[in-house]
């Protein structure tokens, strides 16, 4: 039966979308793994604290490990309450949590196992009412993808009544050739619209609000162009180091871990026009139209306009910790870049000439993701120069995370018998503006999901696009050019960073 | 971005005795002045307040004063605002004003700066105390939402309440706490009709059916089964206490439903044991029954919901959704008389037999002898306003050991029994007042709702 066909639930009128989606039975890959309990199973359990689970929901674990329900139900009691942001645990809700979850043990390599699976499925989907409905979450590594989706295929798992959608997690592809090669095997077996790409920045509120921000307001958008906007700064900065992600991390480095995916993402969401709608698809288009308008860095540019670094010893946050190639699983010698500066083009009609900088690391002073859009002087100063010599340009600081909020910088005159100007802020804060707490960015990009709203997921064609842009400076990186540079744990990265801007009269704001 | 540290409480704090509002509204000014200064005595710039809201609490007793300072204080510690108690002193002397500000210390979590939170307290002696205009109005901060939330009963019908309404964004109240309650009810339907149309009218007791009602459209949410709307043949409400005043949250949500289904009310009629039995029209002619039923459980206070039950058939399939508060309680034995008509045991006990089997009783009869009915189930006589033993509704209704959870049986078709249990959030003052401020504008669903639940009262 077609969703369209169908009029509304009236019944739904007025109450949260969340609270009247479809039951279905969500299938985790690698449910006894890293993601599935640190993030999944805690993310669920607070989805059902919310009562946003509706009757029927199920959870089927499967993975190698061969286990019952019950010792699932125990692994993932333990994971819930290591795990979940709100503690204590609720032991009634926990409980009742636990029982919508089940286990199969599934080789990823035996279609047997698959068809296993799919007899459970039909058991529980007539006895708990489900209809048919499924989500296939692909909580491992990228190289399982294909395989579990054509065992999907082969076992008649992605068709029959009710929905079947799947999600997959970044990274989605290391160059723009996997990419390509990922996204053909699974769509394959899934059409587009039910390929759910997992970027979990998108799940913020504060990135979602960008949106709001600039479309729902009338004062924002006359400025907010090549006539008015000097540069942009986009920072995705960690204090922390790869932790125990070492192996993946020096493979991937910081422009493939963050640059391709969040601070693209962060850059179109800035730098799109207006969708007709806010919808999955007409959202979407003009984020694709913003990253083809990215122009490509030559390989003579990739040297100019970008830096890469590498932490090495140093103190964060009162603590001395190692340098990078001293980690755990980071090969010896490694010349992977914990940093990345960046300085691109938005070739279009709004953006001619007006830099956007991005940078990202890790082993910064402090967690801080921001969106700085600087305006430009203004063109006489009444004031004269000495009277505003402490004052800055005009600025929107989007803050992402932490201190989510957003701040407009201006020049006020100093209370004083002279002329003295300088830059006050207005503030908005999030987190005291609204009489509700902004969900966590997994419990809402699940929830989504289940839904059958993409808008917040990434399509194939903005991943593709991306690593068009990626592909060429990592091509001129292997070749040494710009060469790798060491940066002290606990700095924001190399002098060269800070060189990046001063050349252009510009400098990078703390954020 | 800088965080204000907020200066020690109760060093800044202002009492005056026998004062104006002109005063009142200096010694905001000056208190706010020394604030500031306080806050960030080296910078030349200090924090300007911050403020979302104006909340403007009215209390009649010194209990609902203390609870509008608990609940003010607790949402003030995540949302900056400005909170205004307004106390009737009956005992003190007509127009005399006693007022207060202070900057109660609020305990922020986590990461979270200090909010700014100013308390003003007025005292407000004689008929000065009925003119919440006049008091509130010169000390609302410009440009943020005004909520009135009245702790008590509302004078409605009255020119004050029409005056305060003009001021206010949206005016809270708790349709449990009513003294009056069925007459406060039927005067709060008819609020809409005087206010200014970007009014928002909030009840409390709206935001404790939030879980019923999603619940039940959860059930009608899957598109296979969203033909079960046309097929939906009897509801089925169980409630606590006893007394029409304890029907308004049944009331409002069958309104609900009629509302968003179309139903139009074609009869009603109120029987023994808090019975009411009443007939809707759906789609087609299509006759829906509803009944109504008082059961006495442990935990719930009066007008509670215990169960909501709906049956119907669609398309050859039958179906039954059977929602309940409190199963896993220690169940106690049905009265007697109920045990005659109805086997008591198992979750699904859903009143729903029972109901209709007196709704049959006394159906015929309810139409005939409706002031007789009336005062069967009411203990009115007929036409008298207020209930001659009034059980409940001036004192504390939330008692501590409310089960917060909802079980869900679902049965469709010939499948077996799907159980779904859920835990039910808090349902304290606060969490309340912040749900419903969060909506932020007015709420039709609940005006519809309103409306038709009203309509169902008056027909009883």
């Amino acid at each position: 039966m077609s969703v369209e066909a169908v009029a509304p639930n009236p019944l739904a009128e007025g109450l949260h979308d969340y609270s009247v989606a479809e039951p279905a039975l969500m299938v985790i890959f690698g449910a006894t793994g890293d993601l599935s309990g640190r993030k999944l199973l805690p993310a669920l359990y607070n989805l059902s604290k919310q009562r946003l689970l509706p009757a029927g929901f199920a959870v089927v674990g499967a993975a190698i490990d061969d286990l019952t329900d019950d010792a699932f139900r125990k692994r993932a009691s333990d994971k819930i309450s290591t795990f979940s942001r709100t503690q204590p645990i609720d032991p009634q809700v926990l409980q009742s949590f636990l029982d919508m979850l089940f286990y199969v043990k599934v080789d990823f390599g035996k279609p047997e196992d698959f068809k296993a699976l799919s007899r459970r499925l039909d058991e529980l989907d007539h006895s708990r009412l489900v209809g048919g409905n499924r989500v296939f979450y692909c909580a491992t590594p990228p190289p399982t993808y294909e395989t579990i989706t054509e065992q999907l295929k082969a076992s008649g798992l992605n068709a029959g009544e009710g929905y079947h959608r799947i999600v997959v997690e970044k990274p989605f592809g290391s160059d723009l050739k996997s990419a390509r090669e990922l996204n053909r095997i699974v769509q394959r077996v899934f059409h587009e619209d039910s390929v759910y790409r997992i970027d979990h920045y998108l799940g913020k509120e504060t990135v979602q609000n960008i949106m709001a921000f600039r479309f729902a307001n009338t004062i924002f958008e006359p400025v907010w162009n090549c006539h008015f906007i000097d540069s942009v700064q986009i920072t995705a900065a960690e204090e922390i180091g790869v932790e125990n992600r070492g192996a993946y991390y020096d493979k991937a480095g910081a422009l493939r871990d963050i640059v391709q995916n969040h601070a693209f993402q962060l850059l179109a969401l800035t730098a799109m026009e207006p969708p007709i709608a806010i919808e999955a698809n007409a959202v979407r288009d003009e984020k694709v139209k913003v990253l083809r308008a990215i122009r490509p860095l030559t390989d003579d540019e990739v040297a100019k306009a970008t830096v890469r670094g590498q932490y090495t010893s140093g103190w964060v946050l009162g603590e001395h910790v190692h340098g990078y190639r001293e980690e755990p699983n980071v090969a010896q010698g490694s010349l992977t870049e914990t940093f990345v500066a960046v300085r691109v083009f938005v070739d279009n009609w709004r953006w001619a000439g007006v830099p956007f900088y991005i940078r990202a690391g890790k082993r910064m002073p402090k967690r801080a993701t921001e969106i700085r859009v600087l305006f430009k002087r203004p063109p006489h100063l009444t004031f004269g120069r000495k009277a505003a010599q402490e004052l800055d340009p005009n600025a929107i600081i989007l803050r992402i995370q932490p201190e989510e909020g957003i701040s407009l910088r201006f020049g006020a005159k100093v209370p004083a018998a002279s002329i003295r100007l300088r830059s006050v802020a207005m503030d908005f804060l999030y987190v005291s503006s609204f009489l509700v707490e902004a969900p966590e960015a997994y419990e809402r990009l699940l929830l989504d999901c289940m839904i059958g709203d993409p808008t917040l997921f990434t399509r194939a064609d903005e991943v593709e696009t991306a690593w068009t842009l990626v592909d060429p400076i990592e091509a001129a990186w292997r070749d040494g050019r710009p060469p790798l540079q060491m940066y002290p744990s606990g700095t924001w990265g190399p002098q060269a960073a800070a060189k990046l801007l001063e050349v252009e009269g510009r400098e990078w704001h703390r954020p | 971005m800088a965080q204000a540290l907020n200066p020690p409480a109760g060093e800044l704090d202002w009492k005056g005795e026998g004062v104006t509002i002109a005063d009142v509204v200096d010694a905001l000014t000056d208190f706010r002045h020394r604030f500031a200064r306080a806050q960030s005595p080296d910078e030349d710039h200090p924090h300007p307040r911050n403020s979302v809201m104006t909340l403007v609490a009215v209390a009649a007793t010194d209990a609902e004063e203390k609870r509008a300072e608990s609940v003010c204080t607790q949402i003030a510690a995540h949302h900056p605002s400005l909170a205004i108690v307004v106390r009737e002193e009956a005992d003190v002397g007509a127009g005399r004003i006693d007022a207060s500000i202070a900057a109660p210390q609020v305990a922020a979590s986590g990461a979270e700066p200090p909010a700014h939170y100013e308390l003003v307290k007025l005292h407000v002696g004689g008929a000065g105390a009925a003119h919440l205009a006049a008091l509130v109005d010169p000390l609302l901060v410009s440009g943020v939402p005004t909520c009135i939330w009245w702790l008590g009963t509302p004078p409605f019908g009255s020119k004050e309440l029409r005056d305060a309404l003009q001021i206010a964004d949206a005016m809270v109240v708790d349709s449990a706490r009513f003294a009056r309650p069925y007459h406060s009810f039927l005067g709060m339907a008819g609020v809409g009709a005087h206010a200014h149309r970007h009014l928002g009218l909030a009840d409390l007791q709206w935001a404790r059916l939030d879980p019923w009602r999603a619940s039940i459209a959860q059930f009608f949410a899957p598109v296979a089964r969203r033909p079960f709307l046309s097929g939906i043949s009897e509801i089925g409400i169980d409630y606590a206490g006893v007394g029409r005043g304890n029907r308004i949250p049944s009331s409002v949500l069958i309104g609900w439903i009629a509302g968003a289904l179309g139903w139009k009310l074609q009869r009603a009629s109120g029987g023994g044991g808090g019975v009411v039995s009443a007939q809707f029209q759906a789609e087609g002619w299509r006759v829906v029954d509803v009944a109504f039923r008082s059961v006495e459980k442990s935990g719930l206070v009066e007008g509670e919901i215990s169960t909501v039950r709906i049956v119907g058939s669609s398309g050859g399939r039958t179906f039954k959704l059977s929602i309940a508060r409190a199963p896993a309680r220690p169940r106690r034995p049905a009265p007697e008389q109920f045990q005659t008509l109805h086997p008591t045991g198992g979750e699904d006990e859903a009143g729903m037999e029972l109901a209709q089997r007196k709704a049959a009783q006394h159906r015929e009869m309810a139409f005939e002898m409706r002031d007789s009915l009336h005062h069967t189930a009411t203990g009115d006589a007929p036409g008298e306003s207020m209930p001659a033993a009034p059980t409940l509704f001036v004192r504390e209704r939330r008692s501590s050991d409310n089960s917060m959870v909802l079980l869900t049986l679902i049965d469709i078709g010939d499948a077996g029994t799907l159980r779904h249990v859920q835990r039910i959030d808090s349902t304290d003052d606060a969490s309340l007042l912040v749900e419903l401020l969060a909506m932020g504008e007015r709420d039709g669903v609940y005006t519809r709702s309103l409306a038709a639940g009203a309509e169902l009262m008056r027909a009883l």
